[in-house]
């Protein structure tokens, strides 16, 4: 049996891709329904707001009752509640080296995966989401490919040893620990240095009559474009601004130009 | 019941729907109550405008004959599913692989459209359904080839207390999404409340349940709230501005004194 280290630690390479496989399915569908329990945007929890997304979907089918919105997202929300139970199930059999069981379990919480991903592409294609459509084809070929690689790993019986030398272990950790480190000092003075920018107004450079150019920093966000205005305002009390213009993409240099906008002005009567 | 059978039956169910509501979607060609779709239409005769053919003839030509092809597809695998539910699961498999064979003969024909039309994101998205589809018949013969399971999980001690947990977190969820709901609903019909952050600018976050009847009903009730100011612009916040993914749109409305 394939081993990570050959001392006491006697877990084998395929349990623990299997464990992998339990953990990220019962995660996965945990955090969906914790997303749905609560619903909109908290603190330390932004999520996505499903609700929305459905009545908007159904709303532009011409289904308009909250009613009909809050029904598919119980029905949606039952299937992943199922799924997760099977998947936590699973997990806890396959601890208990219960694996004939955890096998079944695991069958089943992939059928509810398959029945979720099932239902949603459906969707996709009647609310014409492309994009959507892709994403669920994904997740669905994912989770029958988990069930395929879980009772493969099953049957495995791989016979190589995965030893790691002391000498080796040594050496990547000691280029591991000056990559971390050096990775760190850089990050945190990047923090030190360049933070304001979240946060201090951007300059307004006259490219023409009437014309200021704002380019923004990759960190700049809402507050940054007010506190820009407040500034221009302040520094330019005889000018009103007519518009602002924001650069289209297509106009920008790849991503090495972040929100790029005009402020046009005209002289105050 | 086969763990082969299972999965099998799966494969073949999400095959049948995607191609089926494919043709349906050609069917159907614009929006109708209860259906949305895409404009296929509109997307063709844009990609074949873009390669100087304008006359529609072209696109409608293109549009028939690709969903020629997606009807193809749908007929194999609803042979296939039919003779698989007959457990003539020898024929199934031979219609399943024509189905699987014209699909990604299908996806590969868009694919060449997509590198002559230039569309790299279309590209990606049908390069992975290709992919996927000739996973789905590896997946599908492999089962097939080396899996006779039984599914054996009885109504046992442990099943029932699963069923348990799953109804009990099933009515939590569906009470705190009836609860969202409720107190955000009103969200589709109410103006949004401005902020001034700068002197005559004003900030309106939308939430993510807005739309253009919000837009003009905050639009107006600011007016009325305002009678001694005059909306001189409106900005729309791009993405950039609202990093923190919470709104739905970011406002701003440039005004002044009358």
């Amino acid at each position: 049996m394939m081993t990570i280290f050959n001392g006491k630690n006697k877990i084998s390479t395929n349990q623990l891709i299997r464990y992998s496989i339990l953990v990220y399915w019962s995660l996965f569908w945990l955090l969906n329904i914790v997303d749905k329990i609560i619903g909109g945007s908290l603190f330390l929890w932004v999520g996505r707001d499903r609700f929305a997304q459905f009545q908007r979907f159904f709303a532009s089918a011409g289904l308009e009752s909250p009613l009909i919105a809050d029904f598919a997202l119980v029905i949606a929300a039952g299937l992943e509640v199922f799924a997760f139970v099977f998947f936590t199930g699973s997990l806890i059999h396959f601890f208990k080296k219960s694996v004939e069981s955890s096998r079944s379990w695991f069958l089943i919480g992939i059928c509810f995966t398959l029945i979720t991903f099932t239902i949603f592409s459906i969707g996709d294609h009647v609310f014409g989401d492309r994009f959507e459509l892709l994403e669920h084809t994904l997740f669905w070929f994912l989770a029958l490919f988990s069930w395929v690689v879980f009772i493969r790993l099953d049957r495995s019986q791989a016979t190589e040893e995965l030893k790691i030398s002391k000498r080796q272990f040594m050496g990547a950790s000691i280029v591991a620990v000056m990559l971390v480190m050096a990775t760190s000092v850089s990050i945190f003075n990047y923090n030190d240095n360049f933070f304001f920018r979240r946060t201090e107004p951007v300059v307004a450079e006259k490219v023409g009559e009437n014309i200021y150019k704002v380019s923004f920093p990759f960190l700049g966000g809402s507050t940054v474009f007010e506190k820009t205005i407040e500034k221009f305002k302040n520094e330019n009390p005889d000018k009103k601004i007519d518009h602002i213009y924001t650069v289209p993409n297509e106009l920008r240099l790849k991503k090495a130009d972040a929100l790029i906008f005009y402020i046009v002005t005209e002289d105050k009567e | 019941m086969k763990e082969k059978t299972i999965i099998r039956f799966s494969i073949l169910i999400f095959w049948t729907f995607f191609w089926g509501l494919s043709v349906l979607d050609k069917i159907i060609p614009d929006v109708h109550n209860l259906w949305v779709g895409k404009d296929f239409f509109a997307l063709f005769v844009k990609f074949f405008g873009s390669l100087g053919l304008k006359d529609p003839i072209f696109p409608t030509i293109a549009l028939a004959f690709v969903s020629a092809l997606e009807v193809v597809n749908f007929v194999f695998y609803l042979l296939s599913i039919v003779n698989f539910s007959k457990s003539k699961n020898d024929l199934a498999e031979k219609w399943f692989f024509r189905a699987v064979f014209s699909s990604i003969t299908l996806f590969s024909l868009f694919s060449i459209a997509d590198q002559v039309f230039g569309d790299r994101f279309q590209l990606l998205e049908h390069g992975l359904f290709w992919l996927i589809l000739i996973a789905s018949w590896v997946l599908y013969k492999y089962i097939s080839d080396s899996d006779e399971k039984l599914l054996s999980l009885g109504f046992s001690k442990d099943v029932k207390i699963a069923v348990a947990i799953g109804t009990i977190i099933t009515v939590v969820t569906s009470l705190s999404i009836m609860d969202f709901s409720k107190r955000t609903f009103t969200n589709v019909n109410s103006p949004v409340k401005g902020e001034e952050v700068v002197d005559g600018v004003y900030k309106f976050d939308f939430p993510f349940l807005a739309d253009k009847l919000v837009w003009e009903k905050t639009i107006n009730t600011f007016k009325k709230d305002h009678p001694n100011l005059n909306i001189n612009y409106i900005y729309t916040g791009p993405s950039e501005l609202n990093s923190k993914k919470k709104t739905h749109m970011l406002l701003y409305v440039f005004t002044e004194k009358k």
